[in-house]
């Protein structure tokens, strides 16, 4: 009897039942929920830092501008005025590319500084050295000294532009001597590309190198099948339509570069044609052989057709071999890199100089106007995206990363400001600004999270939290009850 | 499977680098032990044609294959560690094809077993792609059950698309092949590929003629086309005006921007614009001053990116709701539904008590 009392005791004298403690556990659970909601907030929420948009929206009414400033020799002084007003007028109605304040003066080249352009009286020739372009005396009007000046600095056009690779600041270059069927014979074994490269390319690469960083690949390919039947002509030849060009890199059996970075990469094949089908050359569009065995393909490289005369059965191309295939690579290169080309009839002093300052000024200005202007989209489609696209984490590398792109600019509109006006630093700046902004928009934390529909939100939730809720609630309310009933209780006794 | 590996072949017969063309297999169905023609797929029942041949680059698979990593190739957002071949590498200048095909439905594509891309991810995709400078056209081929409604949310410009089917209408595959047991290849895809055969490196035919290619009864769906981002004509000639009324469709085809497509000037759209990798080239002369250009296209792409993105062996199809209340009523509802029936239990323990 004892035992079955003793076992079956009141519930309220258990002592998980006092009152008190019973109603601690309760308030401890929703303690619990109420210190772990942050926590739940903190977790769940994008994490979205503030970007400096105001400052990004300032930078969009920037535009850059060039001062260049002309000194012309006193020999030219009468025509000095018109000549600034023909030469800007040719710059106003090109409109492309970046906007130049240009000052002409009257000077003699001792007291003009170092970024000058000095016009020299000369002989017989137009000769460009270092910034001094020496320029016939007799008989030059000034729409045609203002002609060949913007023609210098400001050389591009819109049709030359669709063939310059857009501005990275590395590149591979990639070399590939392609044999298109070694076993017929007439092979091409090795070519003695390192000398090739020191006598054509190294001297354009270096020039630009404040530009670029190169990275140089090269290699020899026994077996390159074409994917088309060039055409039989009649004399025996064989010839490449203009649609034949088109198609002529078989991409899909070819590896022509390696693919060990993520650099974009500049090709440049060398394509000795199988010997049952020599000599090939490339026809015009109206089918007659073109005297040209070369030919570019905008943003991607070049190719040259290599027809080499009966030989031996093995050939080692040597430099002299290489000559004309690698001053047509240098053409392309230089066409590739945006390097522009004198215009016809100015010859440079010394004669073997390749690039003058002209050229390289004018590729830095038009390189600078491209990537400041590549930075200001960049940065404004980052602002834009985040704004547009409420699911789009911006951490604080992607914050960073704007920030050092504007502090960038700044210091590119600081440099053209200031008194010390020096392209190299400007471009360096710009190079930089465009590198942040471009880190910033592909930053990999910024990948939008996967949109939710509200239901979606509401199927997770609810099985989750409803039923973990509902006691904890009822439980809340009744014990809310019942120590209302008890004070009542208490109340009435008192009273 | 054979749907992307079908178009994988023929965008490479087209003369696309496979270090252009992203390839994701969610499945490596060719080289699991189950597969009684080891390392082969087939693209029909015949077993005419080995897809998967002895020259193919998978880039991603398996469990590679998810849609974080679909979205992160799309934008470009990927770590640094990611090797060239497993990277989108397009610029302004690339025009960009995406296949992709599996289980899908309105608006949503599902990826491996567990989840799903949908309409808004993809559009969200494509317009940052668009603001980053990472494409220059694209076009969008679907394959799947309630295709058309995929590329419904698209928002950027010069996004041409097009579906198997229509919203509520599932996609079917073409044939069995009984010694596998399972369906080869989707009626749809199998139709389009029929018909890139035809199609050569340097074709003249437009889009608007493979869209007025489109025949219904074989499809047994009703494809649609979206132009209406994009800015240039589709070709086709006048026919293509008609598009989706004619013999065999038993419902209006779609055509989102059938109106503007008169107004639209410019170069007809070829289909090698997206499938080849045709350039435009520029002879030079030897020491000459100026290059003469013998062949411009007008259309000078620099490089062709083809994306093929992929999910799943398609056998069984999709059975799908109708729905009929809208959108945004069917989430209101929802919403107040479940806070009615926590209520109701709230009330429910409350009554009890007292």
């Amino acid at each position: 009897m004892n035992v079955a009392t003793d076992n079956l005791r009141d519930p309220s004298t258990l002592f998980f039942q006092y009152d008190k403690i019973r109603r601690s556990i309760i308030a401890s659970y929703w303690l619990i929920i109420f210190l772990a909601l942050p926590l739940w907030w903190n977790t769940t929420s994008i994490e979205r830092l503030p970007l400096p948009s105001p400052n990004v929206y300032a930078q969009q009414e920037r535009e850059l501008r060039f001062p260049i400033k002309i000194a012309l020799d006193p020999a030219f002084g009468n025509i000095a005025p018109s000549v600034e007003s023909e030469l800007r007028n040719v710059v106003w109605q090109t409109r492309q590319g970046p906007a130049l304040d240009i000052s002409v003066g009257v000077g003699n080249e001792a007291d003009s500084s170092d970024d000058t352009y000095v016009v020299l009286p000369g002989e017989t020739d137009i000769v460009l050295d270092g910034r001094r372009m020496k320029i016939p005396k007799d008989h030059i009007e000034p729409s045609k000294l203002a002609q060949i000046l913007s023609s210098l600095i400001f050389p591009y056009s819109p049709k030359q532009e669709h063939r310059v690779a857009q501005y990275s600041p590395r590149f591979r270059l990639a070399f590939t001597l392609l044999n298109e069927d070694a076993s017929a014979g007439q092979t091409v074994v090795g070519w003695d590309i390192l000398g090739a490269i020191d006598r054509h390319i190294s001297p354009i690469t270096s020039a630009v190198s404040i530009l670029h960083n190169f990275t140089i690949e090269s290699q020899v390919q026994f077996h390159a099948p074409l994917a088309f039947e060039p055409t039989a002509l009649e004399d025996g030849t064989f010839g490449l339509t203009p649609e034949d060009l088109t198609i002529f890199v078989n991409s899909a059996e070819w590896t022509l570069s390696s693919s060990s970075s993520n650099d974009p990469v500049l090709h440049f094949v060398l394509f000795v044609p199988s010997i049952s089908r020599r000599p090939l050359s490339i026809l015009n569009n109206d089918g007659t052989p073109s005297t040209s065995n070369a030919f570019l393909i905008p943003q991607w490289g070049g190719i040259v057709l290599c027809n080499l005369p009966s030989a031996s059965d093995e050939k080692w191309l040597s430099n002299m071999d290489l000559a004309s295939p690698f001053s047509a690579f240098s053409h392309q290169l230089s066409t590739l890199l945006g390097i522009p080309k004198l215009p016809p009839g100015i010859k440079t002093s010394p004669q073997n100089s390749l690039l003058t300052s002209w050229q390289i000024d004018a590729l830095l200005r038009h390189r600078m106007h491209e990537t400041v202007r590549r930075t200001k989209d960049t940065l404004l489609s980052t602002v834009n995206l985040v704004q547009q696209i409420p699911n789009m984490p911006v951490d604080e590398k992607a914050q960073n990363d704007v920030q050092g792109a504007l502090v960038a600019l700044d210091a590119v509109w600081d440099s053209e400001g200031g008194k010390k006006f020096n392209l190299t630093d400007m471009l360096g700046n710009s190079a930089r600004a465009l590198t942040f902004s471009q880190r910033a928009f592909f930053h990999p934390g910024m990948l939008a999270l996967l949109y939710f529909p509200a239901e979606h939100k509401y199927a997770v939730y609810t099985p989750l939290f409803a039923s973990a809720v509902i006691p904890l609630v009822a439980a809340a309310i009744r014990e809310l009850l019942a120590w209302r009933r008890q004070r009542r209780d208490a109340n009435r006794r008192d009273g | 499977m054979a749907n992307a590996l079908g178009m994988y072949r023929t965008v490479k017969r087209l003369g696309i680098p496979d270090s252009n063309i992203i390839l994701m297999l969610a499945d490596d169905a060719a080289c699991n032990s189950r597969n009684k023609f080891p390392a082969s797929v087939y693209a029909n029942a015949g077993r005419n044609l080995d897809l998967y041949g002895s020259n193919i680059e998978v880039d991603y698979r398996g469990y590679e294959v998810t849609v974080e990593n679909f979205l992160r190739v799309l934008t470009g957002r990927l770590p640094e560690s990611v090797p060239r071949s497993k990277r989108l590498l397009s610029d302004s200048n690339s025009n960009i094809f995406v296949y992709m095909t599996g289980h899908g439905g309105n608006e949503f594509l599902k990826f491996q077993d567990n989840e799903e891309v949908s309409a808004h991810d993809i559009a969200d995709a494509f317009e940052q792609m668009w603001q980053g400078g990472r494409y220059n056209e694209i076009f969008f081929m679907i394959d799947t059950c309630q295709a058309n409604t995929m590329y419904s949310k698209f928002y950027s410009p010069n996004i041409l698309a097009t579906g198997s089917s229509l919203e509520g209408e599932n996609s079917y595959s073409y044939e069995n092949d009984h010694d596998i047991g399972v369906s080869v290849i989707d009626s749809y895809t199998h139709h389009v590929l029929e018909y890139m055969e035809g199609v050569n490196k340097t074709s003249r035919l437009t889009m608007g003629d493979l869209f007025m290619s489109y025949n219904v009864p074989k499809i047994a769906s009703h494809p649609g086309i979206r132009s209406d981002l994009f800015s240039r004509p589709l070709g086709g000639g006048e026919n293509l005006h008609t598009y989706g009324r004619g013999n065999g469709w038993r419902h209006p085809g779609e055509w989102v921007g059938r109106e503007q497509e008169r107004g639209k000037t410019g170069t007809e759209v070829l289909i090698t614009d997206f499938f080849g990798g045709v350039v435009g080239v520029d002879v030079e002369e030897e020491n000459g001053k100026d290059a003469t250009i013998v062949e411009d296209s007008p259309h000078s792409i620099s490089r062709e990116q083809n994306e093929t993105g992929k999910k799943g062996v398609k056998a069984a199809t999709y059975i799908v709701k109708d729905k009929t209340t809208s959108w945004v009523d069917m989430k209101e509802a929802r919403a107040w539904a479940s806070f009615l029936i926590v209520g109701l239990l709230l009330g429910l323990v409350w009554t009890r008590r007292s």
